[in-house]
């Protein structure tokens, strides 16, 4: 077909779309086209800068944000008070998705290290949503507890193991006293 | 790292007095500037005032509005739903003009030759009770307040029928512009929200968006909860009048309505005109007694205060009194009769929004006020 008439009849989302991007994040995988056109009215498109940030630990938190592109690190402080990276995410990898359902502070902080594009996703926008169409609300929350139970889990074995880890050490200790 | 952020709380005599005189020094600035752009300002204020009133309106319309498009959205998409809830607005409006039409008619024909006749009787009213006053206390200074109130009322009755032709063009205008103002407001009102959010920087972005979620939700309760109340102690008291004999029964209900969005003074006032026409045409008999009792004890305590208030407005908004008689001061000054009506609620939404934005921030309890706390452990 003619490029200019095939650019006319496009229908599939391209793969510059945002609903192309949110439906390949494993959140939002499995929502439909129709659900996928009304989260995309949801979100929140912003472009940062490098060095921009996005929140401080502390500030009010009220959900959640998808890296379209760009990087950004994230920093908790020790109990000395000085910031270390934690993380890095980049495109592709969201942030700050517990304080969506429950009013919460943020317990680290967002900067960027590029110019990074930021989709953001808030719970004013999902409580509007949920009067509006709960049947959408209810597969997006859906996915949301999926993600976040994953990585409840995982955060669960992994304080399992260190406990263990530690039972062991003290074990050792107190044999070798 | 971070800086150290001077605390509010503790200011010395010398740093309040500075900025004391900074801030006076401020407003006078800005008033001889003020003064001084008058001509500009003039267009700003001519344009502003031609847009001011029909923005407004369409705002409250469309906060009104709201829940039946909600309704109706559930069945079809949001522009034919909001066509859907105009002809039914539509149909309601020509029922009720066409119950309305005969009495507006035979007010507006009688208003020029009852207005004066109970003026005339309110002022011998005063006459004999300023007589009365004299002959109890001589040392009082005689002074002709019959008179000023004759003078004020005549020029009332003046100002009205004169600037009739004037107000049924702006009402006219109203008509065209508040239902198109409507419409938008209602289909891309979301988006226009939306669209000034993201203007806010990057930094501030998130805690914008939710405040202003936040605060048109409250809104939208406040607008619905204050027209809702009005409307129903309208009804209550037009349906109350239509009982007696007294002339004008609905447009009484309708002036009762409208004067009860302002809090404390508003009731008063609307009962004034109730209350001296069915006593200078009904006397002091049975029917007075019953409207007397319908204002004040039905429509005001009981609807109102016991059932009304509790449920549809929120402690939240309460004004001082004395605020609402600088909102109505300030407002009539403005706006003229309908700046007295709008400047209380105006002011219940300036409330509205710092206490949402001050029970925000102590929720959160921002980096600053949480550094402030650190310090003084």
């Amino acid at each position: 077909m003619d490029p200019l008439w095939r650019n006319i009849f496009r229908k599939t989302p391209d793969e510059d779309s945002l609903a192309y991007f949110l439906k390949h994040l494993p959140t939002f995988s499995e929502l439909t086209i129709r659900e996928l056109k009304l989260l995309e009215d949801m979100v929140h498109i912003r472009n940062y800068k490098a060095d921009e940030t996005v929140f401080e630990e502390g500030d009010p938190g009220s959900g959640m944000y998808m890296i379209r592109s760009g990087a950004v690190a994230i920093f908790a402080k020790d109990h000395t008070g000085v910031e270390e990276e934690v993380t890095r995410l980049t495109s592709g990898d969201f942030f700050g998705e517990t304080t969506l359902t429950a009013p919460a502070p943020r317990t680290a902080s967002a900067r960027t290290t590029e110019a990074t594009e930021l989709i953001g996703l808030f719970r004013s926008d999902l409580l509007e949503m949920a009067e509006r169409s709960p049947a959408v609300t209810s597969s997006i929350l859906f996915g949301l507890t999926r993600v976040v139970s994953e990585r409840l889990q995982a955060s669960s074995n992994e304080v399992r193991r260190l406990k263990n880890q530690l039972n062991e050490q003290t074990l050792a200790e107190t044999s070798k006293a | 790292m971070n800086a150290p952020i001077p605390s509010r709380r503790g200011w010395t005599r010398a740093q309040v007095a500075l900025a004391f005189l900074v801030l006076t020094a401020a407003i006078a600035c800005g008033l001889s500037v003020y003064s001084s752009a008058s001509s500009l300002t003039g267009l700003f204020k001519t344009a502003s005032s031609v847009l001011f009133l029909p923005l407004l309106l369409s705002l409250v319309l469309s906060f009104l509005l709201e829940p039946l498009v909600f309704q109706f959205e559930k069945l079809c998409s949001r522009t034919v739903s909001i066509f859907f809830v105009y002809i039914v607005m539509l149909g309601f409006g020509l029922l009720v003009s066409l119950w309305l039409l005969p009495h507006w008619q035979d007010f507006w024909a009688n208003l020029g030759t009852d207005f004066p006749r109970y003026t005339a009787k309110l002022i011998d009213y005063l006459k004999e009770l300023m007589a009365n006053l004299h002959n109890r206390f001589p040392l009082i200074q005689s002074y002709d307040f019959p008179l000023k109130a004759r003078d004020w009322a005549e020029n009332l009755l003046a100002t009205i029928l004169a600037q009739a032709p004037q107000s049924a063009m702006r009402i006219g205008g109203l008509m065209v512009l508040v239902p198109l103002f409507t419409f938008f407001f209602l289909r891309d009102g979301r988006n226009i929200l939306r669209a000034c959010v993201s203007l806010s920087p990057n930094r501030h972005f998130e805690m914008i968006h939710d405040l202003s979620f936040l605060i048109s939700r409250q809104l939208s309760h406040f607008i619905r909860g204050r027209i809702l109340e009005a409307l129903i102690v309208g009804v209550v008291i037009t349906l109350g009048l239509s009982f007696t004999d007294i002339r004008y029964a609905p447009m009484l209900g309708i002036f009762a309505g409208v004067t009860n969005l302002i809090p404390y003074i508003g009731p008063i006032i609307g009962m004034v005109p109730g209350i001296l026409i069915a006593f200078v045409d009904l006397g002091a008999g049975g029917q007075f007694w019953w409207i007397v009792i319908l204002y004040i004890l039905i429509a005001q305590v009981l609807i109102d205060n016991f059932i009304l208030i509790p449920i549809l407005i929120s402690r939240v908004s309460n004004l001082h009194p004395l605020l609402v008689f600088f909102a109505i001061i300030i407002g009539g000054k403005v706006y003229g009769v309908i700046g007295m009506i709008i400047g209380v609620p105006i002011v219940s939404i300036i409330k509205i929004m710092i206490l949402e934005i001050r029970t925000y921030r102590r929720t959160f309890r921002l980096p600053d006020s949480a550094l402030e706390g650190e310090r003084s452990h």
